[in-house]
């Protein structure tokens, strides 16, 4: 039978890319669909900042061409996709989300966009994000991102529009930026697959930065399946990016099916049982690590002791960074910045430099112990976020105490900004849902370049469980 | 660390250039004084221990 439009608009990029190939799908039928989809959607749930329908359909119809031609197709070939506004594209404006950049128009393709270019992917827009990837934004330049499963909840950030556009199928794969959790917590709180590779994996070249250490680019699908696809699209040495590796793009796809049997992992107890742990999250979170028990890894509760510092230790090193670089525009064009943007870099701005050195040397810490745990386990396990998305009215309430700080901006970083401060690959993969209908999701670290292992048990519980498999009611 | 007061702030923002409306400041001094708590058990750690090193993008794995 062959699907509806809807259910053309929900298949995995993975499976769209078979369709184009075999000829049962026309790339420039695909792009209508979303852009379609983005016509009735998006308008309340802002996803897009910019939409590309005429560039979009010139390049479907290049790709349909060459199809017909029976030429060597790419592995995203005629497959629409989106990026956060955050990556550099040839002649598209690219605004960071901020008035500041509202008229900035790139010269070239970020490495990653011209990547996806190269497989045949087809460019559909650019994705809304909160100001300058650095979240805490107030006031959205260019609309309020809203959640697919609840449109009064926050989609997470700092890659919103690049989670909500998977999640209510307005593309078939976007690609986010993760320096903080920036991939892993939208796809949390939009119930889709985030993953956040080893620092180094993906080149920067072309993407706006916020923490050179730290910044990297990643995935948001809608199966694990996609995201290891996308990432052997985008991964690899870049020169124009002397710190990415040299390693080869890893071979995910192939070894998927492989199952956990054998495979050893680490409950990390601070982040999963904590008290900070919401309920829901905690059981939903608990299950997984039985189900992944179940299906033959061997699940064990460990300690990571320092690891509830880590979202305070992460805001003192990457909110310096940030504001070492804002700082000729946080003189010159204060009230162009959102409130909560501008508030957070002058706040980084007078951070004491020994701070940032005692934060740079706990940082070292936390990565040892982290490694010492990948020893004896093959990925470690915990929530990727505290809780379900809260309401959006939660991030606009007024900061009038320090424990308002605490409570908004350290413990739910506390989850994700673990893998980034040991530049370990993690991802994010749906769990269950709130009683409310909201997405809880689970989030497996592994070791530096092992990608293949962490997609490899993504998957398996992906195909033991019904989660990814739920559409929100838009 | 003791308590930093919006003065401080102020003054510490003056020095560096930076403008700071008054309704700005209450906020950074409520987020500045959050952080600096937050951080304040690194001071338990053994910090002379290690090197600020961030992660290298070639370490090999650790199997």
């Amino acid at each position: 039978m062959t699907p509806g439009r809807d259910d053309l608009a929900y298949l995995s990029a993975a499976r769209l890319a078979v369709l184009v190939k075999e000829r049962q799908v026309s790339p420039v039928e695909l792009v209508r669909i979303y852009l379609e989809r983005i016509d009735r959607f998006d308008s309340r749930l802002r996803a897009y900042i910019t939409v590309l329908p005429e560039a979009a359909l010139e390049a479907a119809r290049k790709a349909e061409a060459a199809v017909m031609r029976g030429e060597s197709l790419g592995p995203l070939h005629g497959v629409p996709y989106a990026v956060k506004d955050q990556f550099a594209t040839a002649g598209v404006r690219t605004t960071l989300g901020s008035r500041i950049l509202e008229h900035h128009v790139p010269v070239e393709d970020a490495t990653v966009v011209a990547r996806l270019n190269e497989a045949g992917g087809v460019l559909l827009g650019k994705l809304n994000l909160t100001e300058f990837a650095l979240g805490g934004t107030q006031r959205f330049p260019f609309g309020q991102p809203r959640n697919p499963w609840n449109v009064d909840h926050d989609p997470g950030g700092s890659s919103s529009g690049s989670g909500i556009a998977v999640a209510a199928a307005l593309c078939a794969a976007s690609l986010g930026e993760d320096t903080g959790g920036s991939v892993r917590t939208p796809a949390s709180w939009c119930g889709v697959v985030g993953l956040r590779p080893t620092w180094g994996r993906v080149s920067r070249h072309g993407s706006f930065p916020l923490s050179w250490s730290m910044d990297t680019a990643g995935p948001l699908t809608r199966t694990v399946e996609d995201a290891a696809l996308i990432l052997q699209v985008v991964a690899g040495h870049d020169p124009r990016d002397p710190l990415t590796s040299r390693r080869p793009s890893p071979e995910c796809s192939s070894t998927l099916g492989r199952g956990v049997g054998g495979l050893r992992i680490g409950v990390i107890r601070e982040l999963t049982l904590g008290e900070e742990t919401h309920t829901e999250v905690r059981a939903a979170v608990t299950a997984a690590a039985g189900r992944l028990q179940g299906l033959g890894a061997t699940v064990d509760e460990i300690s990571v002791p320092l690891v509830p510092l880590a979202g305070a230790v992460f805001m003192a090193l990457a909110d310096s960074d940030g504001a070492g670089l804002h700082q000729p525009w946080l003189r010159a064009r204060p009230m162009d910045y959102d409130q909560g943007t501008r508030r957070r870099l002058l706040t980084a701005s007078l951070i004491p430099t020994a701070t940032y050195q005692q934060a740079a040397r706990a940082r070292a810490l936390i990565r040892a112990q982290l490694r010492a745990a990948l020893v004896p386990y093959d990925l470690l396990l915990c929530p990727t976020a505290h809780q379900a998305a809260p309401p959006i009215t939660t991030g606009r309430a007024a900061i009038t105490t320090r424990q308002d700080v605490a409570g908004r901006f350290f413990t739910r970083r506390s989850y994700v900004a673990p893998a980034s401060l040991a530049g370990i690959p993690a991802i994010a993969i749906p769990c269950g849902f709130t009683r409310d209908g909201l997405p809880i999701s689970l989030q497996l670290l592994g070791r530096p370049f092992d990608e293949a292992t962490l997609l490899r048990a993504a998957y398996a519980y992906e195909h033991d469980t019904e989660w990814s498999r739920r559409r929100p009611a838009l | 660390m003791k308590e930093l007061t919006t003065d401080q702030v102020s003054a510490m923002a003056g020095a560096l250039g930076l403008p700071v409306t008054p309704d700005d400041l209450v906020e950074v001094t409520h987020r500045l004084n959050a952080l600096l708590e937050a951080l304040a058990p690194l001071a338990t750690l053994p910090l002379d221990t290690v090197e600020p090193v961030p992660a290298l993008p070639d370490e090999p794995p650790t199997s």
